[in-house]
């Protein structure tokens, strides 16, 4: 079955905001595709107009390739768990997950026999007849997982739903949700302003800011070769300097970053020479180097933490006022390095990424 | 609640506090009542007997009831009226209440609620009094119906019980729209958009979701609006028809007008257990808990 979303020039205003700018995006059909972004920047928003919550200022969303102008919010292929998951306190857990069904009209016996086959899925068999307010924080989530499954959508929409669990349940549930997006094989669209939890479990990200969709990619090329200023800062950690391009050699761009010096990097799109740009490194990618060579700069340590494997370390490059963050393997480095040593720090050209100045957001 | 007063007002604000609510119950809520149930099982006797022989305590002013069937029919009328006027305020207000609460905006909602409140800042009498104009033969809901040709010759609204449940109804909506209102707020509006994701409609929405939410506030309101009609005076009596007397009249009557205060007494008691009655039934049927309608 299809089951993939399309959002054809899709834009959303409120009165003078415009939440959502004008956004062209196709969700393949089993996709576990994640929106990530601030809060704010309309992640949600684009989910309540899959979900029919919200009817788009202009352009349509098709699910499975039909137009869905006409179909309101409870006639569509979609499912929804919310932030606050939403169960139903005063039901059981069962009747919470057979609620779709008998909207559906589906008889008592034939419920039962979906419920039980989820609450399986879900690992939760004996928690049929509970409250919902006799259950765990995890349990809560699967039972909400199982409720939103129980009426076969062909997209699920997740609203940040691990906000709300400590970290290891947040961790184990990420699996989970992946394990069971393979079993059941349909799209998934995910919402959060979690990295991590973009990067583990989605096949594609799209990352939001101010409305925009910034850049649409797999994790390792949203990483790696991240696509605009924002895309680059937001996810994952990243060091960022700015200079001006003095020289261009194919990719490898050199900039003049002031009292650091002339750094060299690979420029993600064309430049002019005298133009200002950004330069980001990431800090694990930033080396200790024994003395002064290309592309290197010298720091000032203020704070430094151990982190087993890693050293992770704040240090200030002299005669700046700006902050640089990297981070060090441990054991070769944890005999001589302490709060106010300098360390000359340097990065290969082809790790550090450069990208226009005037495209920050 | 001694302690937790004196913890905070020192021993003798709260000595002094407690003291008086003692008072205030004793005085104004026990004493009379014990005084009137003590007057219903009394006979009415000239002023001149009272204290004699024959001043024996007696159940027959609560027979007297059960003798008499004019007055049991307006008793019960009166008990099924009130009820259709519970129902009627139920069926007005809970799209009111849903609207203010979930629907408008803030200021939409604070314009409704001022234009709710401020007819009641006219006194009861008078504003019961516009519906008898309103409703009358001549009357301008009469003209209006006519005018637009839904009615070949006017109506007579005041006749029959109509006008009172209209009277009523009207009277009463504060009562019933604020619980309801409280209620509604109350629910997380993310369960209405799960109910509507997995594809139920508005009416199953609110049978499964909202109302079994809303039950507290539905019960009561309906507490306060049936008790309420029931005991209500003025507006039978302005807006009433003879064929259409209330219980309270009957009360009153006894009272003010035959000045047997033993025998309203006991009608007053009998609608008293009644009400009470009522409300335990409610409770029942809606299956909440004392706790659950303070809250």
């Amino acid at each position: 079955m299809d089951s993939s979303v399309h959002l054809d020039n899709v834009m959303m205003q409120f009165d003078n905001f415009v939440a959502v700018q004008k956004t062209d995006l196709k969700i393949e059909s089993g996709e576990f595709f994640s929106f990530l972004g601030p809060s704010g920047c309309g992640k949600t928003t684009i989910l309540n107009m899959i979900s029919g919550f919200l009817d788009p200022t202009e352009g349509t969303v098709r699910i499975g390739g039909e137009d869905m102008r006409r179909v309101s919010a409870n006639k569509r292929p979609t499912s929804m768990i919310f932030q606050n998951l939403a169960l139903f306190p005063l039901m059981t857990v069962a009747e919470n997950i057979e609620f779709g069904l008998e909207v559906r009209g589906i008889k008592k016996a034939e419920r039962r026999k979906v419920s039980d086959r989820l609450l399986n899925l879900v690992a939760l068999p004996e928690c049929r007849d509970k409250r919902i307010s006799d259950l765990s924080g995890g349990q809560k989530q699967r039972i909400a997982i199982a409720r939103a499954l129980a009426v076969e959508p062909r997209v699920l929409l997740l609203d940040e739903p691990l906000s709300a669990l400590d970290l290891k349940l947040r961790q184990h549930m990420r699996t989970e949700l992946k394990e069971i997006q393979r079993k059941t094989g349909i799209t998934f669209i995910y919402i959060t302003h979690d990295q991590g939890e973009a990067l583990t479990m989605s096949d594609r990200v799209g990352v939001m800011s101010a409305g925009k969709l910034q850049q649409v990619a797999d994790p390792v090329t949203l990483y790696r070769a991240p696509a605009t200023p924002f895309a680059a800062s937001f996810v994952g950690e990243n060091n960022r300097i700015a200079g001006k391009v003095i020289a261009m050699d194919g990719k490898r761009t050199t900039l003049d970053c002031g009292v650091l010096g002339q750094l060299s990097g690979t420029s993600v799109h064309d430049l002019s020479v005298g133009e200002s740009a950004l330069l980001f490194i990431r800090p694990e990618l930033l080396n200790r180097r024994t003395e002064m060579t290309e592309n290197c700069f010298t720091a000032k340590i203020q704070e430094l933490n151990f982190e087993g494997a890693y050293l992770m370390m704040e240090a200030t490059p002299i005669n700046t006022q700006s902050t640089i963050r990297a981070q060090l393997l441990s054991d070769v480095n944890i005999g001589d390095l302490a709060t106010g040593n300098q360390v000359i720090f340097g990065f290969d050209a082809q790790d550090a990424i450069i990208m226009s100045g005037k495209s920050d957001v | 609640m001694f302690k937790q007063l004196s913890d905070r007002f020192g021993p003798m604000v709260a000595i002094g506090i407690l003291l008086l609510m003692l008072l205030w119950l004793v005085m104004l809520v026990v004493l009379p009542q014990v005084l009137m149930i003590d007057y219903s099982l009394r006979p009415n006797l000239p002023p001149s007997q009272i204290g004699g022989p024959n001043d024996n305590y007696t159940l027959s002013n609560y027979v007297t009831l059960f003798n008499n069937q004019i007055h049991q029919t307006i008793f019960f009328k009166t008990i099924w009226s009130s009820v259709l006027v519970t129902v009627c305020t139920l069926i007005v207000c809970y799209p009111l209440a849903y609207y203010l609460a979930k629907v408008a905006t803030p200021r939409q909602a604070a314009l409704c609620v001022l234009l709710l409140i401020i007819p009641f800042w006219i006194n009861e009498i008078l504003r019961t009094f516009s519906w008898f104009i309103i409703l009358s033969y001549r009357g301008p809901l009469n003209a209006l119906l006519l005018g637009m040709g839904f009615i070949d010759r006017p109506i007579r609204f005041l006749s029959g019980d109509g006008g009172v449940i209209i009277g009523m109804v009207y009277a009463y909506i504060l009562f019933m729209v604020f619980p309801l209102y409280n209620a509604i707020e109350s629910l997380d509006g993310n369960q209405i958009k799960a109910a509507r994701n997995l594809g139920s409609g508005w009416i199953r929405t609110h049978y499964r979701i909202i109302i079994p939410h809303a039950k507290p506030g539905i019960a009561t309101g309906c507490i306060m609006v049936f008790m309420l009609s029931a005991g209500s005076y003025a507006v039978p009596a302005l807006l009433g028809s003879p064929g259409s007397r209330w219980f309270t009249q009957i009360i009153y009557n006894w009272f003010f007008e035959g000045g047997d205060w033993n025998q309203g007494a006991a009608y007053a008691f009998i609608l008293l257990l009644l009400c009470i009655g009522f409300i335990v039934l409610v409770m029942r049927l809606f299956k909440v808990g004392l706790g659950d309608i303070a809250r």
